[in-house]
C-alpha cells in the first residue's frame, strides 16, 4: 500500500501550524517561550541561508554582515529618524540587498573554500567599520533601544508571545520563498550550480546572475532578522549586531538538517537549540565554550557520518521498506 | 622618519616569519590534499599552550620545547589526515570545508572549556632584551623566532627538493592522478603533508611563546593572516607564502604604526578583498582553485 504523501502533507501542515499558533498561549515560562523564539529566529536566518549556501551550495560565512546591516540600519532609523522599525526592517533588507552587489562581486570570483573564507572577511570588515566610526552608530559601545512600552506600531511589545508571532511570521515568509524558488525553474538551475557550477554553464545557464539574484534575496531575509533581533533584545553594538556566531549557526542549522532541502534548516535549528537550551539548564550558562563544543562535535558527526543531515537520514528511512521489498512486474 | 619607517619594516619582518610558518602550512595542506585547514591556526593555539606548559611545569625554555612540540603536532597532523580528513576527500565541497572548521570550533571551544580565556605568558631571559643598531630596535625574543622560522622553512624546501618522499609531495601537488599512476601511495603523502603542516604550525607556537600571550582564540590572527598570504603567494605554492607572508608582516605593521594601533587587522582584511578583487589568482599567476 503506498500512501498518498501528496494529499496528506497538507493535513499534516494544517496540524503543525495550529500547534504552533496555540503553542505561546499554553506556555507560561518566559525561558522557554525564549527558546521558542530562538528556535524561530535562527531556523528563518538558517532558511535564508539555505536558499544560496544549500541550494546553490555557495557556502558563505559572512552572513551576519547582513544581519548587522539590517540590524543598524533600522535601529539608526528609528532613533535618528523616529521612522518605525517596521519600515526600518525592510529599508535594512534593501540595504543589504544592495551591499550584496559588491561583496558578491567580489567573493563570487572565488570558488569553494575561498569563496568563504572572502565572505569571513567581508563580515569582518563591516564590523571594523561599525567598531572605528562612532559618528553615526555608536561605536563599540553601543546603544539601547529606547523602551517605549507597548507600542506594536514600533514593533514593542508587552508580551513575549507577541515576538513569538513575529519571528513565527518571517520563518513562514522564509519557508514560502524557498518553497517557491524550489518548484521554479530558478531551484533547478541552482541545483545545477550547486552540483557542477561549470557544466551548469555549459547548458545554459547564467551562473553568475543566478548567483547574484539568489544572494540578494539572502541578503534580504537575513536583514529582516537582524532587526528584529535587535528590537527583541532591546541593544545594538558592533559585537552583538556582527558576532561571527550568527554566520557559524546559520550554516550549522541548514548542515546538520539537511542542505538544500526545504525543512532542513528548521529540523536543524529545532535540534542545534534545544540541545543548546538543555546544556544550559543542566550546567547553568557559565561554562564557556560548552555550546559550540557541543555543536562542533554534532556538525562533525554529520559531516562524517551522514553528510545530508537529518533530512536526508529521514528519507532514507522512509524509502528503506520499499528497497528491501523486490520488485514486482 | 625614515628611521621609524625602517623600524616598521623591521617589526613587519620579524612577526612575517611566524606567519610564514602558518602560510607554509596552509598551503602545503591546500597544495598536497586540496583542502583548506580552517584549523591551522588552532595548532599554533596548541604549540603554543603546550610550550607554555612544558615551560611552567619542567622550566623548558619555549624556544627550546620546538624538539618536543614540533614531533607531537606532526602525529596529530597525521592522525587527523588519517581519520578525519581521507574520509571527505572526493566529495563535494561541503563536507571538505566544514570538517577543518568544525575540526577549529572544537579546538577553539575545548581549550576555553580547559583553560579558560586567561592571557597565558612565559618570560624568558631574553624577553625583554634586544639589540640595538644604529637607531633601531630589534627584540631578542622576535630575531630567534624569525631566525628559526626561516631555517624551518628552508629545512622544509630542502625536504622537498631533495628527498623522494618530498619529491612525492610535490608530484602529487603537481598531478595527483599521474602520481598515483607513478606508483605513489597517496594516503602516505597526505599523511605526511598534515604532519609537516602541522608541525611548522606546532613551532610557530613555540617561537611565539616568548613574547606573544596564549589564548584560546590566538589562532584565528595566524590563520586570517595565512590565508590573505597563501592568496597572495599563489595557492600552493611554498615560496610564494613565504615572501607574501613577510609582506602581510610589514604591511601590518605598517598600517599600525602610520593609521592607528587598532588598524593591524583591517589591513590585513582590506589586503585579501584588494588581493581577491584585483589579482584573484594571486601573485605568481595560476588558477585561483
Amino acid at each position: 500500500m503506498k500512501r498518498n504523501w501528496r494529499a496528506s502533507t497538507p493535513l499534516a501542515l494544517g496540524a503543525v501550524a495550529i500547534v504552533l499558533l496555540v503553542l505561546p498561549l499554553s506556555v507560561k515560562s518566559a525561558f522557554v517561550l525564549d527558546i521558542f523564539i530562538r528556535i524561530l529566529l535562527f531556523a528563518f536566518i538558517g532558511t535564508a541561508w539555505n536558499l544560496m549556501g544549500g541550494y546553490a551550495k555557495q557556502l558563505s560565512l559572512g552572513h551576519v554582515a547582513y544581519f548587522g546591516l539590517g540590524a543598524y540600519t533600522s535601529t539608526i532609523l528609528q532613533i535618528d529618524f523616529d521612522i518605525s522599525p517596521w519600515i526600518g526592517m525592510l529599508a535594512g533588507g534593501v540595504v543589504a540587498a544592495l551591499a550584496s552587489l559588491p561583496i558578491g562581486w567580489l567573493c563570487f570570483r572565488l570558488r569553494g573554500p575561498y569563496f568563504t573564507i572572502a565572505t569571513i572577511a567581508t563580515a569582518q570588515v563591516l564590523m571594523l567599520i561599525f567598531l572605528k566610526f562612532r559618528d553615526f552608530a555608536w561605536g563599540a559601545e553601543g546603544t539601547t533601544i529606547p523602551n517605549l512600552g507597548n507600542a506594536p506600531l514600533m514593533m514593542q511589545f508587552d508580551a513575549k508571545s507577541a515576538y513569538y508571532y513575529v519571528a513565527l511570521g518571517l520563518l513562514v515568509i522564509g519557508l514560502a520563498i524557498t518553497w517557491l524558488v524550489e518548484r521554479s525553474f530558478i531551484g533547478y538551475y541552482l541545483v545545477a550550480i550547486g552540483e557542477n557550477e561549470d557544466a551548469a554553464e555549459a547548458i545554459g545557464v547564467d551562473a553568475p546572475r543566478m548567483k547574484r539574484d539568489i544572494y540578494m534575496i539572502s541578503a534580504f531575509l537575513t536583514a529582516l532578522a537582524g532587526t528584529f533581533y535587535i528590537q527583541y533584545i532591546y541593544f545594538i553594538d558592533p559585537a552583538t549586531a556582527f558576532n561571527f556566531s550568527i554566520s557559524i549557526e546559520a550554516a550549522l542549522v541548514s548542515i546538520v538538517g539537511g542542505i538544500g532541502t526545504l525543512w532542513g534548516p528548521v529540523i536543524g535549528t529545532v535540534l542545534l537549540e534545544t540541545t543548546s537550551a538543555l546544556l544550559q539548564s543542566w550546567l547553568g550558562s557559565r561554562i564557556g565554550g560548552i555550546q559550540l563544543t557541543v555543536y562542533s562535535l554534532i556538525l562533525m558527526a554529520v559531516i562524517l557520518w551522514r553528510p545530508t543531515g537529518i533530512m536526508g537520514f529521514l528519507r532514507e528511512m522512509r524509502l528503506r521498506p520499499w528497497r528491501a521489498r523486490p520488485a514486482q512486474a | 622618519m625614515l628611521e621609524t619607517l625602517a623600524q616598521a619594516v623591521i617589526n613587519g619582518l620579524l612577526i612575517g616569519g611566524i606567519y610564514a610558518l602558518v602560510s607554509i602550512g596552509v598551503t602545503l595542506i591546500f597544495g598536497v590534499v586540496k583542502i583548506v585547514n580552517f584549523a591551522q591556526g588552532e595548532f599554533v593555539m596548541i604549540g603554543m599552550y603546550l610550550s607554555f606548559f612544558l615551560a611552567t611545569q619542567f622550566g623548558i625554555d619555549p624556544v627550546v620545547s620546538l624538539v618536543v612540540t614540533m614531533p607531537v603536532l606532526f602525529v596529530v597532523g597525521v592522525l587527523i589526515q588519517h581519520f578525519l580528513i581521507r574520509r571527505v576527500l572526493g566529495q563535494n565541497d561541503m563536507p571538505q570545508i566544514f570538517l577543518t572548521f568544525a575540526l577549529s570550533l572544537l579546538l577553539v571551544n575545548l581549550s576555553l572549556m580547559l583553560f579558560t580565556a586567561n592571557y597565558r605568558t612565559v618570560h624568558t631571559w631574553y624577553s625583554d632584551e634586544a639589540l640595538h643598531i644604529g637607531g633601531l630596535y630589534i627584540p631578542l625574543a622576535k630575531l630567534f623566532a624569525f631566525a628559526l622560522a626561516m631555517v624551518l622553512s628552508a629545512a622544509l624546501w630542502i625536504f622537498l627538493h631533495t628527498t623522494d618522499l618530498g619529491k612525492a609531495m610535490r608530484a602529487a601537488a603537481q598531478n595527483r592522478d599521474v602520481a598515483m599512476l607513478m606508483g605513489i601511495n597517496p594516503n602516505r603523502v597526505f599523511c605526511v603533508a598534515l604532519g609537516v603542516a602541522l608541525a611548522l604550525a606546532g613551532a610557530a607556537g613555540s617561537l611565539l611563546m616568548p613574547f606573544y600571550p596564549a589564548y584560546p582564540l590566538v589562532g584565528q590572527v595566524f590563520v586570517l593572516m595565512a590565508f590573505v598570504a597563501v592568496v597572495l603567494g599563489t595557492l600552493g605554492n611554498v615560496p610564494g607564502a613565504l615572501v607574501a607572508s613577510l609582506m602581510m608582516g610589514v604591511a601590518e605593521s605598517l598600517g599600525i604604526q602610520f593609521i592607528g594601533a587598532d588598524s593591524g587587522l583591517i589591513v590585513v582584511f582590506l589586503m585579501l578583498l584588494l588581493t581577491l578583487a584585483l589579482r584573484p589568482s594571486g601573485l605568481a599567476g595560476g588558477r585561483a582553485r
